[in-house]
């Protein structure tokens, strides 16, 4: 039976007048060691990020679940709660989401990933941001040096309410529980979508120009992105709803030739990704991606060919029911 | 103020702890949090509240149950005894500290039956429940409830959309049903009726019948979420429940005064 917490220590980064709080899931071989600094050698880190207001373990302890995979893998991962959320101090504004879609945090999480990369000698660190985190994520990369790629699962490239509207709400209710709720609805759909060709699809007014503008400096740079995508309400694989701007294929579309952006489809899971299959499937693509384009020295094995939980319940073919597209091949068109 | 995280070692798993160190303390509180995603939920105002009391001189010890949150131990075989016998151990460890600061129980939902039922066995100088339910089924079943509904919005439809209904069947009938990335079994929905609020702490008027030592009971409503449930996540997180906090502080406070009163008394 592993030591789960012989391989889990506590840290604190407590540079730059602010203290972060988290948790270090040291590579397997390192274990004995009660200096773990000094042990991992130049290696890449991964670093993950609050979603919204989760604390750093994530809806159903997926982030603990997926750190603990990526050290086996030979990747020293790190968990930070940021300011104010989970264990770090810090006030929260009642503008918070807009604190976020501004890249609020992205100054404090790179010189976060400075502190970290030089405390524990790491060539740098993939950034794992789920939804608001992945927003962060994207911001922080455009203004760190040393940000080596990123994963962002259901990132959202538009300023949304963090409260829908009454009277919104109740719409919706009454679209998804009545028959002529549900015509409505398609309607509706294929209404937006004329609305969306007679404009010819550009940019909607709603979208978040500077993330966008973060976006296209950390892909033309040729950072490597993996993009996870949860099924959609309505909608299938990577396109969007019915209706419903393409922001996947505009950011590919955005990326230079030399961008090495991969995204991929998780069928059969939610927008937490917290579910068995969900977090398999994140585990296993971003294992693969990682060995694609981080290789190095590996302690356990890619998870494609085995499973060292005991916890996994889910099977490798429930989790091969996933699509993949590497969005290069699918370029900006439709 | 220090905040101390650490893993306290119980028989098969580390405890994720976090002290919220005071200097001469006048009192320790043990913060007994609530269920699988419930931790999540009401994570923010929750630290907050150690801080609230910290910063009030009063030590406060939190911690993750087994198998969830930071804590190690696998949620799918953690009991409700092993959840019991944990929070034992962490009291037993605080008071320990200095055996003169008395010592009270803070329960949460799920944590307030833990925390009421080793305060009916003799431990601990004090208790506060916050919207304590009658035994552990009510905080599965409006857990499981609420992620049905959340999941018919999700789901595509057709075969894949289950009701509330239906996974309590599942669960009833052996299976296991997976809510908000939590394996639940049916040994823990079967368990959790099980596991009950002592009657004795059902309300104020029961709880001031009993020993003479201090008991506060409240009812949270849909104004204390994301503490409870009800509230829109991301959005409650960032209210201030300085109403909530000062008003139980101030309870606190009195009984504190009391305590220290009767401690004089019999020293004198």
């Amino acid at each position: 039976m592993i030591d789960t917490a012989n391989l889990r220590q506590l840290i604190s980064l407590d540079g730059n007048g602010t203290t972060f709080r988290g948790t270090y899931h040291r590579v397997p071989d390192d274990r004995d060691s009660s200096q773990a600094e000094v042990n991992v050698k130049s290696s890449l880190g991964i670093f993950f990020l609050n979603s919204l207001t989760l604390p750093r373990a994530a809806t159903g302890d997926s982030a603990i679940y997926w750190a603990d995979s990526f050290a086996n893998c030979g990747y020293p991962s790190f968990r930070f709660d940021l300011p104010g959320l989970g264990d770090t101090e810090g006030e929260l504004s009642l503008d918070f989401l807009d604190f976020i879609n501004s890249g609020g945090f992205s100054s404090i999480i790179a010189l976060k990933v400075t502190e970290l990369t030089r405390r524990y000698n790491l060539s740098g660190v993939v950034l794992v941001g789920h939804c608001a985190g992945a927003v962060s994520a994207i911001y922080a990369a455009a203004s760190s040096e040393h940000c080596a790629g990123l994963v962002l699962m259901d990132p959202y490239f538009h300023l949304k309410q963090a409260v829908r509207p009454w009277i919104r709400e109740q719409i919706s209710t009454w679209a998804r529980r009545s028959s002529l709720g549900r015509f409505s609805s398609k309607i509706y759909d294929l209404s937006g979508d004329l609305w969306l060709s007679a404009k010819g699809n550009s940019v909607p007014r709603n979208a978040n120009f500077p993330l966008l503008k973060s976006w296209k400096q950390v892909a033309d740079a040729g950072l490597p992105i993996l993009l996870l995508k949860a099924p959609g309400l309505k909608a299938s694989g990577v396109k969007p709803r019915q209706g419903e701007f393409d922001y996947l294929s505009y950011i590919a579309s955005l990326a230079a030739r030399k961008g090495r952006v991969t995204v991929t489809a998780i069928e059969g899971t939610d927008h937490s990704f917290a579910n068995r299959v969900g977090r398999l499937a994140i585990r296993q693509h971003t294992e693969n991606w990682l060995q694609t384009h981080f290789p190095q020295a590996v302690s356990g094995e890619p998870t494609l060919n085995s499973s060292h939980r005991t916890e996994d319940t889910t099977t490798i073919s429930e989790a091969n029911s996933m699509t993949s597209i590497p969005m290069h091949q699918t370029g900006g068109g439709n | 103020m220090v905040e101390q995280a650490g893993y306290f070692r119980v028989p098969g798993a580390h405890l994720y702890t976090v002290l919220h160190r005071v200097e001469a303390p006048v009192a320790r509180v043990l913060l007994v949090g609530p269920f699988a995603s419930e931790r999540h939920n009401s994570y923010i105002p929750w630290v907050r509240w150690a801080r609230y009391l910290a910063a009030r001189q009063i030590e406060v010890l939190r911690y993750d149950h087994r198998g969830i949150g930071e804590s190690t131990g696998i949620f799918e075989q953690a009991t409700f005894s092993d959840w019991s016998e944990d929070l034992r151990l962490l009291a037993e460890w605080l008071k320990d500290q200095s055996p003169d600061v008395p010592v009270l129980f803070h329960g949460l939902e799920f944590g307030a039956i833990l925390a009421g039922r080793l305060f009916h066995q003799g431990k601990g100088d004090g208790l506060l429940l916050w919207s304590a339910p009658a035994n552990a089924n009510q905080v599965l079943r409006s857990t499981l409830m609420r992620w049905a509904r959340l999941e018919q919005l999700l789901l595509k439809g057709g075969d894949e959309r289950k009701s509330a209904a239906d996974y309590i069947r599942q669960l009833e009938q052996g299976g296991v049903v997976e809510v908000e990335g939590y394996e639940w079994s049916s040994r823990l929905w079967l368990a959790s009726f099980g596991l009950e609020l002592p009657t004795g702490l059902a309300d104020m008027a029961a709880a001031t019948s009993g020993p003479s030592k201090p008991v506060r009971i409240v009812e949270l409503g849909k104004a204390a979420a994301p503490l409870v449930k009800g509230g829109t996540p991301g959005f409650d997180e960032l209210r201030d429940f300085d109403w909530l906090y000062s008003e139980n502080m101030n309870w606190l406070s009195a009984e504190l005064a009391s305590l220290k009163g009767m401690a004089s008394d019999r020293h004198s």
